[in-house]
């Protein structure tokens, strides 16, 4: 479960306010999907959850623990994708997973179990003792994913997962984001892909300079404007004002 | 504006406004106040090594006054920039010309490779007049007060100092493009960037030694001696014999507006010139064929089978483990993190070896320590303690550890490793550099300097704490203000604000140790005791650096955004 409670984030010294007053919980099996024109604080949101950032004002709770009083006991349960796959593209792949192995605590068996499981899966078995500097983008995204399933986290936040990942990628990613909060995991992740977000959220949320203007299921999105059925067009109405 | 103009000015304000203003802002925020006594520290080494620096000159300059020679005096000031910019110049050439993540953005415009390498030779110009600032001007300022010279001299002074660094690197240039254009014909690009690094770093100092011997011939010979010693010219001849631009810059500006002093004004600008032409000459057809394509690999393919990955992988928690092989691996593996940093290290022993290869000074020093020891063992076990210090410790290494982590910083804020164990995960890799430096500095001073046994384990343990504090107070400062947006490797290591900062803070620690050391010698304290006490104050200036580390890094790392 992840809590926001009137989380505030300025850059500037208050001149950018980049998140305003955020107050949201995303509870265990929900897959949150946050959106928002460029600038509009999600990237800085998910930043924040993670301990990139620190809010300059509320708390922000993982599992029931506080990111800034309790950093490592938060960052034990929680993986997370940035928007740009930077890597250490000196290191092998294997040796990059084993280094997230060794930093989590992940035990050997599981280990094997969920490298095999996920080389497979991204189809990067072949590629994964070589340099990841000799990667594709779409592969380096790969290992990154792979590296974040590696601990088996509660609690996933991924920021655009689905950017460089070819189609078959993408279609993998999506289940395996389903089968996370079907086992009660909590997966909260930004998307521009209106398609992405209707088909597999159980909620979404908009984000719009730094506040977030509308929250809750499809249907409940809908019910906001009665002449707007998609997402997309229900996303650029509320973004528009 | 033209386009050359455009991409220079844009390469200056990205190398130096951004980075020296932005990066440079000390004490903008109150929690940078705690830098203060640092900069102190830095300063408490800088001023006085400046200070003796300039009486070593006019000591010089007082000396060949009696011989009539103080020429030479610039012709040393010459050639150690020149001697320092080729060998250094060297790594600059390489990081800028082939590492810059900027080249990506580059090649596709519509800009020819002699523009865009002309941007980085700009570059690294001005960092090189900034660079042996501190060495060449001295020399130039003092010799021109002392020898109370007109204004002919001073404009001299400037425009050799503006040239100072073309020959040295243009030449480093050419060898670089030869190198570069074989390397990107291999698979191993990598590891044969860093052995031609080092082939082309051991030729350069080789060469001038070769150069130097052979020009000025055998020492003991008397007709020689007395020709030397007649010709007012003599000791700039023998001093310049390596490098002969370093000759002609002397009397360019001993001569002024003599015939000698123009004649070779006009001799030093134009080999210049003439370098720096054939620098872009060759930049046209070589520059982008060894950089086009560096970046692939094309090693075969390494397929690992299920039971290759069964064994790879590794089990448990371990995370200081963990963050100390991450450490290693990425130095190694980083050409140019590994040539500035861990090979650093190494240098200045394989100077002493070569020289004393050579038979060159080294002969001379080491009977000068010979006899200190046999004389007075305490003062040889300081200066070796000193020499494998400055070895081991003077390195980039442990100032740029959170800096080096460039893009990549945000795996080390998310994964759940609490900074203190990071903190421990770096401070053996950076110390592990140290115990190079002092391994390689030790085997110089056993093999070329002969030196006792005892005596060597005296000075190890001296050194071996002292390299403590300076790797701790390196981390530091790094942790203070990484520098975490560079696009250049070189940046993170070489041009790094903070490698300066640690090293003006480590001469202020060992000019404290020195001072320590005559107030102990003046209580009238036996050798041994005085060992005895600076390696007790030593010890506990170890453990309390290594434990305000730890608790820096724990208050610290969670601020950096």
């Amino acid at each position: 479960m992840i809590e926001y409670r009137q989380v505030s984030k300025s850059y500037n010294k208050g001149a950018i306010k980049a998140v305003s007053d955020l107050t949201l919980t995303v509870p265990p099996g929900e897959i949150f999907g946050f959106l928002g024109p460029n600038g509009a604080g999600k990237t800085t949101t998910l930043k924040m959850t993670v301990g990139l950032l620190r809010p300059d004002a509320g708390t922000i709770q993982v599992d029931g623990r506080d990111i800034t009083r309790e950093p490592l006991a938060c960052k034990a349960v929680t993986s997370y994708v940035p928007d740009t796959p930077a890597v250490y593209d000196r290191l092998t792949g294997l040796e990059y997973l084993n280094f997230i192995g060794d930093v989590y605590g992940v035990a050997r068996q599981d280990r094997l179990e969920r490298i095999d499981k996920w080389l497979q899966i991204f189809d990067l078995a072949s590629a994964v003792g070589n340099s990841i500097q000799s990667y594709s983008q779409g592969m380096k995204q790969k290992i990154v994913l792979i590296a974040a399933l590696l601990p088996a986290p509660r609690v996933l936040i991924l920021d655009e997962p689905m950017v460089g990942l070819d189609a078959r990628a993408a279609h993998h990613m999506k289940e395996m984001m389903r089968e996370h909060c079907d086992r009660g995991g909590t997966l909260f992740f930004s998307t521009h892909i209106m398609e992405v977000a209707e088909r597999l959220c159980d909620r979404i949320g908009i984000i719009h300079k730094g506040r977030l203007i509308a929250c809750g299921t499809m249907e409940e999105l809908r019910a906001l404007d009665r002449r707007e059925q998609t997402l997309e067009n229900i996303f650029l109405e509320l973004t528009d004002r | 504006m033209s386009r050359l103009s455009v991409l220079v000015r844009t390469a200056l304000r990205v190398n130096f406004g951004w980075s020296l203003l932005t990066s440079g802002q000390l004490l903008r925020h109150k929690r940078d106040w705690w830098l203060v006594p640092l900069i102190l520290l830095g300063v408490v080494g800088l001023v006085p090594t400046m200070i003796y620096y300039i009486k070593l000159i006019k000591f010089l300059y007082d000396s060949l006054v009696l011989v009539g020679q103080t020429a030479a005096i610039l012709t040393m000031g010459v050639l150690l920039g020149q001697f320092l910019i080729l060998v250094f110049g060297l790594y600059y050439i390489i990081a800028a010309f082939y590492f810059s993540r900027d080249l990506a953005l580059l090649i596709p415009l519509p800009l020819t490779p002699t523009q865009v390498m002309l941007s980085k030779f700009t570059v690294i110009l001005v960092n090189e007049y900034l660079t042996i600032a501190p060495l060449v001007l001295p020399i130039l300022i003092v010799y021109g007060l002392l020898s109370r010279k007109g204004l002919v001299y001073w404009m001299g002074a400037v425009l050799v100092y503006l040239l100072l660094p073309v020959i040295p690197l243009a030449i480093g240039g050419l060898l670089v493009f030869g190198m570069m254009r074989v390397i990107n014909l291999s698979r191993k690009k990598d590891a044969l960037i860093i052995i031609g690094s080092l082939i082309l770093i051991a030729a350069a100092i080789g060469f001038q030694f070769w150069f130097g011997q052979r020009a000025t011939g055998n020492e003991v010979d008397p007709n020689a001696l007395v020709r030397f010693l007649s010709d007012p010219n003599g000791l700039v001849q023998r001093v310049g014999a390596s490098f002969p631009p370093s000759i002609w810059a002397t009397k360019a500006l001993a001569y002024g507006l003599g015939a000698s002093g123009l004649a070779n004004t006009a001799l030093f600008s134009m080999v210049s010139l003439v370098l720096f032409l054939g620098l872009l000459i060759a930049s046209k057809k070589l520059f982008y064929e060894g950089l086009i394509g560096l970046s692939e690999t094309s090693t075969a393919k390494r397929i690992l089978s299920r039971e290759q990955i069964e064994r790879g992988v590794s089990s448990g928690r371990r995370p200081v483990r963990a963050i100390f092989l991450r450490e290693l691996r990425l130095m190694n593996r980083t050409p140019i993190f590994l040539l500035n940093g861990v090979l650093a290290v190494v240098l200045i022993p394989a100077l002493f070896l070569i020289m004393a290869k050579a038979g060159s000074q080294p002969e001379g020093l080491g009977r000068l320590l010979s006899l200190v020891q046999s004389g007075n063992p305490t003062v040889a076990i300081l200066a070796a303690a000193l020499f494998m210090a400055v070895c081991g410790g003077l390195n980039g290494t442990a100032s740029s550890t959170y800096s080096r982590e460039g893009a990549q910083f945000w795996i080390s804020k998310v994964i759940p490793v609490s900074p203190t164990d990071q903190a421990k995960g770096k401070f053996l890799h950076s110390y592990a550099v140290v115990v190079l430096g002092l391994a390689a500095s030790t085997a110089v001073l056993a093999f070329v300097f002969q030196m006792k046994a005892s005596l060597l384990l005296a000075a190890l343990v001296l050194a071996a704490p002292a390299g403590v504090v300076m790797t701790a107070v390196g981390m530091m400062i790094d942790l203070a203000r990484p520098l975490l947006t560079w696009i250049n490797p070189q940046k993170a290591i070489k041009q790094n604000l903070n490698v300066l900062l640690a090293f003006f803070a480590d001469l202020g620690m060992i000019f404290g140790l020195f001072l320590l050391t005559r107030i102990l010698r003046r209580l009238g304290l036996a050798g041994v005791a005085q060992i005895a006490a600076l390696t007790f104050i030593l010890l506990v200036m170890a453990g309390l650096s290594f434990s305000l580390l730890l608790r820096f890094a724990e208050k610290r790392l969670p601020q950096i955004e």
